[in-house]
């Protein structure tokens, strides 16, 4: 039955949110934007690569890829906050007591909101990838493909499992959309999106290491462009598998935390 | 879970609303405390059309949501078929459903056909009776041909049709239906009470609990009623035994102008007067508000003597009906409400 849901989650997801031609064309046109907008930040300091340090190592990354990785990762992220207001907008159109009204086990239907919106990424990555690859010469440089795949599946479990987070939350509070949006600033300057964690106040960096999106950037980072290999990346991998069980674990905790409270403080319609 | 022979139990049953609010920014927060529902007991026989009737405001919906798990109790206990709807919350979601009036709880850019497959998937239909299933119900409901439309496209009554389809999805052994007809059509309205009673009660054994204002809707379609007003539950049992408590069988209906609050009071001290209870009437004749009255009286013999009073106090009868108690006279003498 868990996958059932999944599967009908996903399905319901795509039609009702994402499936018009309008928002397709969006979804390609966007990362171009915000791509353009991160490349030509860097332009004027005429670099055409960047630093990173990790690890007490030093890696020169091509200017371009280390932007565009940055995109890639962060466009998810924002995907991911938007499935973090999949519950709230189901409350919004009257859907939400017909869901909750079901056996449907609520783990499940928040993976399948949260999957939905990690499938409609396709799209947009297909509209990152062809408006930067295809225009701009990024240095790409693999050494160990498991490690590149390791990285790039771990980062999006882990940011997957915090949209089922923000989901959750938003079942427990309307303003639960409102602290996905508030964050999504502060995230994407602490993580290291747009420039290197070492150019930060290191008073900062306590909170830069909470985030899965930092460890998500360096590990791709430095395998797609640094040829890292297993072992280099062997912290970022650990961390980013931890913070996937760990919100999962606060997910499944959460949803029914938020749908007792809700039904005990008479919530769950209120929008 | 706990046997028995009843298809829902509620038993003391209460629920209080808190709302807090702050004078200005840094104010003191203060507690307002609602109870929705006071000390409600009541119990549905399997395969009963049960009504709950009363005014916007007294407590329906609530019961509903708290049988169907989507609300907590604050105090009492409740129970579907022998599970408590706390404690068993997983096992009564299977064996019930809910049907709510007005055009929400449906996925309008899904076709009818989708929105029936995604619930069936949610309730774990088996695969193979899936589709036979969503085609049955349907049929049922005569939107076999706009089956494959999307729900945006439909009228008020196709999505309401399309909701009871949805309600019986899972083939629920206890249904409850929340103003299933409101802001329907009076075609609709009937066709939709019709479907109700013949096929979801009287061809498929389901237990509906129907939640409604309309008196008539209930008068039409259940078997037993209970009136809430106010979060109580005033009065339960079949109609005719409803109508025997009333101290007369005979109420004369009177709309009038210029009612002062002297011959209003004088009316209730006439012999042959039991109660009267005044109702708002919108409505005005020759620049007059007019009030109407609802007598409780002993017998026919009761209308020249109450005309007679009324022409003596100067007031201008536009209109009287004498006839038996209908459920409004019943709801307006359990509950003293209009």
């Amino acid at each position: 039955m868990f996958f059932r849901v999944i599967l009908a989650e996903i399905r319901k997801s795509l039609k009702q949110y994402f499936f018009s031609s309008r928002t397709m064309v969006w979804a390609l046109l966007l990362p171009l934007g915000n791509g353009l907008y991160l490349y030509f930040l860097y332009l004027p300091f005429a670099v055409k690569s960047v630093n990173l340090e990790f690890n007490s190592a030093n890696f020169s990354l091509d200017l371009v890829g280390f932007t565009l990785i940055g995109q890639l990762l962060y466009s998810f992220f924002t995907m991911m906050l938007l499935a973090g207001s999949a519950l709230d907008v189901e409350r919004q159109q009257g859907t939400l007591e017909t869901v909750l009204l079901s056996p449907a086990n609520r783990l499940a239907v928040l993976l399948g909101g949260a999957l939905a919106n990690a499938l409609n990424y396709i799209w947009l990555l297909i509209g990152i990838l062809l408006s930067w690859v295809a225009f701009l010469n990024v240095n790409i440089l693999i050494n160990d493909l498991l490690a590149l795949l390791a990285s790039i599946s771990l980062s999006y479990l882990s940011l997957i499992a915090i949209g089922m987070c923000l989901e959750a939350l938003s079942l427990h509070s309307r303003r639960g959309g409102m602290y996905g949006t508030t964050l999504q600033e502060p995230i994407m300057f602490l993580s290291g999106l747009i420039f290197p964690l070492q150019s930060m106040p290191r008073a900062l960096l306590p909170l830069s290491y909470l985030l899965p999106l930092t460890f998500g950037l360096i590990s791709v980072r430095l395998t797609l462009l640094a040829g890292a290999s297993m072992v280099d990346v062997a912290i970022p991998l650990a961390v980013l598998a931890s913070m996937a069980v760990i919100f999962f674990t606060l997910a499944t905790w959460m949803i029914g935390h938020a749908e007792r409270s809700a039904k005990a403080k008479a919530t769950l319609t209120q929008f | 879970m706990k046997p028995t022979s009843l298809a829902v139990e509620a038993q003391q049953l209460c629920r209080d609303y808190v709302s807090t609010k702050r004078e200005h920014l840094l104010g003191k927060k203060t507690m307002t405390v609602i109870r929705a529902l006071d000390h409600v007991d009541f119990e549905i026989r399997e395969g009963e059309l049960f009504g709950l009737l009363g005014p916007n405001g007294a407590g329906k919906t609530t019961t509903v949501k708290i049988l169907c798990t989507l609300l907590e109790p604050t105090s009492g206990h409740a129970f579907v078929k022998g599970y408590d709807v706390v404690k068993n919350a997983g096992q009564v979601r299977k064996i019930v459903n809910m049907v709510a009036g007005g055009e929400r709880m449906l996925y309008y850019r899904l076709t009818g056909r989708e929105n029936l497959k995604y619930f069936a998937e949610l309730y774990d239909v088996p695969k193979r009776e899936v589709n036979a299933r969503v085609d049955r119900l349907l049929e049922l409901v005569g939107l076999s041909e706009r089956a494959d439309d999307e729900v945006e496209k439909y009228s008020k009554g196709m999505r309401q049709r399309l909701q009871i389809c949805r309600g019986l999805i899972n083939d629920p052994e206890v249904i409850f239906l929340d103003e299933p007809t409101l802001g329907l059509d009076v075609n609709i309205a009937k066709d939709i009470r019709k479907f109700i009673r013949e096929k979801i009660v009287a061809e498929q054994g389901k237990t509906v609990l129907l939640t409604t204002h309309y008196m008539y809707e209930a008068e039409e379609m259940c078997e037993r009623i209970g009136f809430l007003s106010k979060g109580k539950l005033v009065a339960v049992g079949r109609p005719e035994e409803l109508k025997r408590k009333m101290p007369s069988g005979f109420s004369i209906e009177i709309l009038v102008t210029r009612l002062t609050d002297e011959a209003h009071e004088g009316l209730k001290h006439l012999k042959p007067v039991k109660k009267v209870i005044t109702t708002d009437y919108e409505g005005e004749t020759e620049g007059e508000k007019i009030d109407r009255l609802i007598i409780n009286v002993d017998s026919d013999k009761a209308v020249p003597e109450v005309l007679n009073y009324m022409s003596s106090r100067h007031c201008r009868v536009v209109s009287v009906n004498l006839r038996g108690p209908t459920l409004e006279d019943l709801f307006i003498f359990y509950t003293g409400e209009a």
